[in-house]
């Protein structure tokens, strides 16, 4: 019989890549502790949504296993494009209002 | 707190934790110094080739089939997969001037035992059905290959661990000291000493600032790079894609190339390859513009107009990332290698521009090899970071 605690290791928190609670709790204590290093190490948040979705449940994970202030933890900024976009509207149309930093 | 080991690498990108790896492997009590997080420079923010066919004959194209090969064990030593794929890639061609200097150039390369070749419109086709009809040949090498940046650095961090390696994470090094002819002692932000006979300053872009604390001359100089990313898509052609241009500038300065004043400005060429995460990632502009990370809507824009006219399907397609890295590049095209004149014990292993994901195991093997007092390996001279010391 399966441990209910180990099935729910294996629920998606980054749905965009499947990755799982157990591969962000092993990362995270293999010591990678914030947003960005357990994004590099596990691709959570590296797909379509880009952590739109998963980023603050992942933040919220490091913060209980570590102790660290979320603030410690996010990103600080969001890069350009915000979502998903066709190439062809970047080819197309003159924008230049749009922030990246 | 002061800390005590053989080595102190400072820089934990690939090239840093390559040098790290094989330094511990070799029995080295070493720590990995960053003033970042896991990638946060140019490792976390590039392509992910090993290339050959941007290479001259000469010791970079060498060092290349020699990191290939260690590649190919690493995947074992470091029990993983790290992304590794060898799709081939393809150089493409789009008039008769540039179609006599790829002819020549892979001539070259032949005689130099790189497998390549160029091949007719017809071939070319076959492999990359959505190419463009104004593209009227291309290159063709199967050695062409890739590896996941990060999880490469993983591999190497983790391995290395099991070494004895550390690797000590967003805590900068802010002066370096040495009492006579004693152990180097480096300090960190949070005020700690880091202690060792020797040094390795792995720290790509802001090699030079490293350098300058111990007086050494590291004229190395960050030429930003902007990607893009795509969804995830289907497989679009068998190879990974470059556009002839930029290559043709670099073997024939007297030829003019077509290229909108934006692709002339920026340095833009067309780089595109897909990823293990089964995206495309697409580049990439060459800017000379300091230390500035940022990515630029003017460089997304001319980078997918110059794409489209390549592979006019991709219109369709989404990107979901804009990233810029900042290459470390040198004067001479070359990184510096090697043990600094006058400075016992301080070495330098940076300076990779594009090529640090390629020839980073090699960088690291032959770097632990320095450190360790092997016979010398005279082929490396030229890679010497005193070549620099007297402008």
């Amino acid at each position: 019989m399966t441990d209910d605690k180990d099935k729910d290791k294996d629920m998606f928190i980054c749905r965009c890549e499947e990755v799982t609670l157990r591969e962000i709790e092993q990362a995270i204590d293999d010591g990678f502790v914030t947003v960005k290093d357990v994004k590099r190490v596990t691709r959570a948040g590296m797909g379509l949504c880009q952590g739109r979705t998963c980023s603050k449940t992942i933040a919220r994970i490091i913060a209980q296993r570590t102790g660290k202030p979320l603030e410690e933890i996010l990103p600080k900024s969001f890069r350009y494009p915000v979502r998903p976009e066709k190439m062809m509207a970047v080819e197309n149309e003159e924008f230049d209002d749009a922030k990246n930093s | 707190m002061t800390y005590a080991a053989d080595v102190l690498v400072i820089g934990g990108g690939i090239i840093g934790l390559s040098c790290g790896f094989y330094l511990s492997k070799r029995g080295k009590r070493v720590f990995v110094l960053d003033s970042g997080g896991f990638a946060d420079g140019a490792s976390g923010a590039c392509d992910d080739m090993i290339l050959f066919q941007s290479k001259k004959p000469g010791i970079n194209l060498a060092l290349t089939f020699e990191s290939l090969e260690l590649y190919k064990s690493l995947l074992t030593e470091l029990d993983d997969d790290l992304g590794f794929a060898n799709m081939g890639g393809m150089v493409l061609i789009e008039n008769q001037q540039e179609l006599e200097i790829m002819e020549e150039f892979v001539a070259q390369q032949r005689s130099y035992g790189l497998d390549v070749e160029v091949i007719d419109k017809r071939a070319m086709l076959k492999k990359q059905p959505f190419l463009s009809d104004h593209i009227i040949a291309s290159t063709y090498s199967k050695m062409d290959s890739q590896v996941d940046p990060f999880s490469v650095m993983r591999g190497f961090e983790r391995k290395g661990g099991s070494y004895g390696m550390k690797v000590f994470r967003r805590n900068g090094v802010v002066g370096i000291d040495r009492i006579g002819t004693g152990d180097y002692q480096v300090v960190t932000e949070d005020g700690s000493i880091y202690q060792a006979p020797i040094v390795v300053n792995a720290a790509g872009t802001w090699a030079g600032q490293i350098g300058e604390m111990v007086g050494a001359t590291i004229p190395i100089k960050p030429k930003r790079g902007q990607i893009i990313v795509t969804e995830r898509i289907p497989q679009i052609g068998d190879t990974n894609l470059w556009s002839a241009k930029y290559l043709v500038t670099k073997l024939r300065s007297d030829v003019v190339v077509d290229l909108n004043e934006d692709e002339r400005s920026m340095g833009l060429s067309m780089a595109i390859t897909r990823s293990s995460g089964d995206t495309y990632l697409i580049g990439s502009t060459r800017e000379f513009v300091g230390f500035d990370k940022n990515t630029t809507i003017a460089g997304i824009r001319a980078i997918i107009k110059q794409t489209l006219t390549y592979l006019p399907k991709l219109r369709d397609v989404n990107f979901i990332r804009a990233m810029a890295g900042l290459r470390p590049s040198t004067p001479d095209g070359r990184m510096l290698l090697g043990e600094h004149a006058g400075i016992e014990g301080f070495f330098t292993a940076a300076g990779h521009e594009g090529d640090g994901i390629a020839l980073a195991p090699i960088t690291g093997k032959l770097l632990a090899s320095m450190v360790c007092r092997d016979p010398v390996d005279h082929r490396l001279d030229e890679l010497s970071p005193n070549r620099f010391a007297n402008p």
